[in-house]
């Protein structure tokens, strides 16, 4: 029989089933009319006749029942009658329906929270056209096992694409931001410089407009920009007449040419490009970022779509066959001939590319691993829960399952009925958890966005999420479902139909102990792991970086050419509440270093940088509050016409001048034109690159003698109102740069955010691991206090006897400090192994801290101490009297 | 006399044999099944029923209402070509069965 035949019958029978029904009783009716015609022609008499006919059908209900079974469609005719019993039932038990919906909506949603965040950052497709046929670019150096090399210089990107009996098309991309607007009214828009490929290759078609071509990449084509729908909805209100206005970026004039389509924000996930350039553009716009074209900048990603019926594998041996050809033109000539031959000898992979790229996924990909591990035990620990509501409930319902059975509904039915329940409660709670998700999705991107990198997702649920969510709810609602309905159809129908439904409960008192156990079990992992992430982060804040992070504001002027004059530096001095300012090419963390071969005079240059290299003003030490451990730091005398000075830190001094101070040694090396230093001053280590590394050998070198301009922050330690001082700054640079963006933010703010993730692991596992540890005691709480009223007889009893109610308030208690008890003892191994997967996270603490697991058991017995002592103080005012009649 | 049970799968073939020759009411079906099998076998309602209702939804049978001998309503099934065919091959299969069962028997 053919689907669709059957399908037919189907919605035949939904539709027409009064009729069908009706039939079927007209049918039945007259079978027993014929046989009770039949039997009085066989002479009995009419009302013996009727009795036998009954007789021989066999009960009129059971046969129809019989016959509907027998209908295709029977079963979603049952199961939409389950549907509306539980609803009813639901309705009417609504404490209960409430406390279950919202522990799965809690469960279901945390899950979905971070199934959406994996979701958005490493599953999802670009919206373009076939993503799963762009592959990306990568350069593998030899020996390596993974792909390592994500980043080219812009002329490799140009030559990629120049291939084109491998590549129909190539994009480099690379994030970005620009200050778009007159002066004095800047606004930083988030943007992204592409190669002429990028469209093309990427499939896209403007809505307005026209998108960048590989005419636009060319150094002195006009300045042209393409705006995301976004944009373009937000600053031109969707106006056709965008196309062909211009912008004003960095005094420079852009237009406008087109715009993306809807939902397209770029190749970068997690950061949203609102305006798009061509590279060659940027000699144009920033003299100063013209190296950006030339080979020594790796700074561009590339996505490729290779041609129509190429294997991935032919691709990449053509493309290494070229790279042979072409390698020695396209490594930058000036880089040691050491790192030249590595990269020679590089060979490209080709890997799948549709999702596009982000740096976040390389640094949130554990953590969202961990975290998804995390939100799974809590909602096995919401499972649990719910599992033991609806066992404690289930001597409520002993009796109308008994009933069920004994009319004769079998076993399977029964379990399906309930299971049905159980899904449905599951739904209910996905269909909340969807709504809670979005609130956590979006607080879990507050988290990781800082204002340096701001991270934007869409996070509007999509099938991907909807179809984990449900499948969450389907299996937990079997989950948690399962072994209550198998319990509740267990019993006998004759024994349980009775009154004493409580005699039959004996295997019930094993089950529900253990499902507490378990979530002990489980909370212990999450407190543990929580306490490990909440250690770190408290190792790392209260590391001390070699200087004082708070206070200090960093100034930075973008577009700055030359260095800042001595006298600006001089005016900011003057402002009240400020301390002390100085310059510097870097600040701690701020994002990039600068490195060099240095070694003390005599000794050969190294190949390889082996210093860090900050160029710094006078009192620069003073205002980061770094320790000058000998000599002295620079002052106004260090200029171009004086002996050039540099500083070192002690890791530098310790490996190079092993013997001494350093103090008045010489450095050879080729910095900023010279070729030699005198050592005046050392420096305590100061972290420059990061908290979780110990400071680098680190030579500083006067900001005054530097001979080129080089990017310069503007360090300033205030004291009082940072917000006062840092308008105070504004108003008073604002008016000689007219042109310039200045950007002002605390150090502080930049420390911290270097630990943006250890911050949100911190966080989300403490929250997730608070969460888990209420469930679990909601859960035992549940239990004991289960247990209580069914014990109320004996209690009573024994308090008839004489008992004290301390003595009964200890049972009980003792009974829940046994159950917690067992719970972290079956918990200590799964912590053993789950620390283990966290390690590489974790920072001044070892995975099996024993202090942070002994606070975890303790957290664990003192919250099961409270969860037990409502109930026992219950079981404590049993009336002996009233217990005894309770009967 | 003591009835046998029905052997699993052969009520569907019996129905359908009877059918061959006229439509027929369920009353009748059972009553011609009691007589043909010599009072051997006596149907259920509450199996001949669902079987009819299942042969009927897949199309092996097709359901008129008409009048009865006695000028009752009744429901007369009658046999369709897809369901002449369920016969014809369910029939060659049971012969084989029979034939193989009794040559067993007969054999041993």
């Amino acid at each position: 029989m053919t689907l669709l035949h059957r399908l037919r019958s189907v919605v035949h029978w939904i539709f027409h089933r009064s009729k069908a029904e009706q039939g079927l009783n007209d049918e039945l009716q007259s079978f027993l009319d014929m046989s009770v015609a039949d039997k009085i022609a066989d002479g009995l008499s009419p009302s013996e006749a009727r009795r036998l006919a009954r007789v021989e059908l066999g009960g009129l209900e059971q046969v129809k029942e019989h016959v509907r079974t027998e209908r295709h469609g029977a079963r979603l005719d049952e199961i939409g009658r389950d549907v509306r019993y539980a609803l009813r039932l639901f309705f009417k038990n609504r404490a209960f329906t409430c406390t279950v919906v919202l522990t799965l909506a809690l469960g279901i949603g945390a899950n979905t929270a971070i199934f959406s965040l994996m979701d958005a950052l490493m599953l999802r497709y670009l919206p373009v056209r076939n993503p799963q046929e762009l592959q990306q670019v990568w350069l593998q150096s030899p020996g390596a096992k993974e792909p390592g090399g994500e980043s080219f210089s812009y002329p490799i990107v140009r030559a990629l694409g120049d291939q084109r009996d491998i590549f129909s098309g190539v994009a480099g991309f690379a994030g970005t931001s620009f200050d778009v607007g007159t002066p004095g009214s800047f606004n930083r828009v988030p943007g992204a410089l592409v190669t002429g490929g990028y469209y093309s290759t990427l499939g896209l078609n403007p809505v307005v407009g026209r998108l960048l071509t590989d005419d636009d990449d060319r150094v002195g084509a006009p300045l042209s920009a393409v705006i995301s729908y976004g944009y373009w909805q937000r600053e031109f209100a969707g106006s056709h007449q965008a196309v062909g206005q211009t912008i004003r970026i960095k005094g420079n004039v852009v237009t406008i040419v087109g715009v993306t389509p809807r939902g397209f924000v770029g190749a970068n996930v997690g950061a949203v490009a609102d305006i798009t350039m061509a590279i060659a553009a940027l000699p144009q716009m920033y003299p100063t970022m013209a190296p950006l074209l030339g080979t020594g900048n790796v700074w561009l990603r590339v996505l490729a779509r290779v041609n129509q019926g190429m294997s991935t594998d032919e691709a990449t041996s053509r493309l290494n066959v070229m790279w042979s050809r072409l390698a020695d033109s396209l490594i930058n000539p000036g880089w040691p001939p050491s790192e030249r031959k590595k990269i020679a000898e590089s060979v490209f992979r080709l890997t799948p590319g549709g999702t596009g790229w982000s740096y976040l996924r390389e640094r949130y990909r554990n953590p969202l691993y961990i975290l998804m591990s995390a939100v799974s035990l809590v909602l096995l620990i919401a499972c649990a829960n719910v599992a033991t509501l609806l066992l404690a409930r289930a001597s409520a319902r002993h009796k109308e399952i008994a009933v069920r059975l004994a009319i004769g509904a079998s076993r399977a039915r029964v379990v399906r009925q309930l299971l049905i329940e159980s899904t449905m409660l599951s739904l209910i709670g996905a269909g909340v958890g969807v709504a809670f998700a979005r609130v956590l999705g979006s607080i879990l991107v507050g988290l990781i966005s800082t204002d340096l990198s701001s991270v934007n997702f869409d996070l509007t649920p999509n099938w991907h999420v909807l179809t984990f969510s449900s499948a969450a709810a389907i299996v937990t609602g079997i989950l948690f479902g399962m072994a209550p309905a198998m319990q509740m159809t267990a019993v006998n129908p004759l024994v349980a139909s009775k009154d004493e439904s409580r005699t039959t409960a004996g295997s019930r008192s094993r089950l529900l102990p253990s499902l507490v156990v378990a979530q002990v079990a489980l909370s212990l992992v999450l407190l543990a792991g929580a306490g490990l992430f909440v250690r770190t982060l408290n190792n790392l804040q209260s590391l001390d970086p070699g200087f004082r992070t708070e206070g200090v504001l960093l100034v930075e002027l973008e577009d700055q050419r030359g260095l800042i004059p001595p006298t600006l530096v001089e005016e900011l001095q003057r402002l009240p509440g400020v301390l002390s300012t100085t310059v510097s090419t870097h600040t701690p963390f701020n994002g990039w270093t600068w490195s060099e071969p240095v070694m003390p005079a005599g000794q050969p240059l190294p190949e390889r940088d082996n210093a860090f290299v900050v160029a710094a003003g006078p009192r620069f030490l003073s205002t980061l509050q770094s320790q000058l451990v000998a000599g002295r730091e620079f002052t106004d005398r260090d200029r171009r016409d004086g002996v050039p000075v540099a500083l070192v830190n002690e890791a530098y001094a310790a490996r190079y001048f092993p013997n001494g101070s350093g103090i008045g040694e010489h450095l050879s090396t080729n910095i900023a034109g010279y070729k030699d230093f005198e050592v005046v001053g050392v420096v305590r280590n100061a972290k420059l690159a990061g908290l979780r590394v110990a400071a680098p050998p680190t030579v500083y070198v006067a900001y005054y003698q530097l001979k080129s301009a080089r990017a310069t922050t503007i360090s300033v330690r205030a004291a009082g109102s940072l917000a006062r001082v840092s308008s105070a700054i504004q108003q008073t640079l604002q008016p000689k740069f007219p042109n310039t963006p200045i950007e002002v933010r605390g150090l502080s703010t930049q420390v911290a955010n270097t630990i943006v993730r250890e911050r949100m692991m911190a966080m989300l596992a403490g929250g997730f691991a608070v969460l888990a540890l209420t469930l679990a005691c909601v859960g035992l709480y549940g239990l004991l206090a289960y247990t209580v009223s069914r014990q109320t007889k004996e209690i009573g009893i024994r308090m008839a006897l004489g008992a004290q109610a301390s003595r009964v308030v200890a049972s009980v208690v003792t009974g829940g400090t046994r159950l917690v008890t067992l719970g972290v003892l079956v918990g200590l191994p799964a912590v053993w192994i789950g620390s283990r997967s966290i390690e590489s996270l974790l920072f001044g603490v070892t995975p099996l801290d024993a202090v942070t697991i002994a606070g975890a058991i303790l957290v664990l017995l003192a919250a099961a101490q409270v969860a037990a002592y409502l109930p026992a103080r219950r079981a404590s005012r049993v009336d002996p009297l009233e217990a005894l009649r309770h009967e | 006399m003591d009835k046998l049970d029905i052997p699993q799968g052969t009520l569907d073939l019996m129905i359908l044999t009877i059918l061959v020759r006229e439509p027929m009411h369920g009353y009748g079906i059972s009553q011609r099944l009691e007589q043909l099998s010599h009072g051997h076998f006596q149907v259920n309602p509450g199996s001949l029923f669902p079987s009819l209702y299942r042969l009927e939804q897949d199309g092996k049978l097709k359901g008129e209402w008409g009048a009865s001998e006695n000028n009752r309503k009744a429901k007369y099934y009658k046999l369709t070509a897809s369901g002449r065919k369920q016969l014809e091959q369910h029939r060659e299969r049971w012969d084989r069965v029979a034939f193989a069962i009794t040559s067993v028997l007969e054999g041993a």
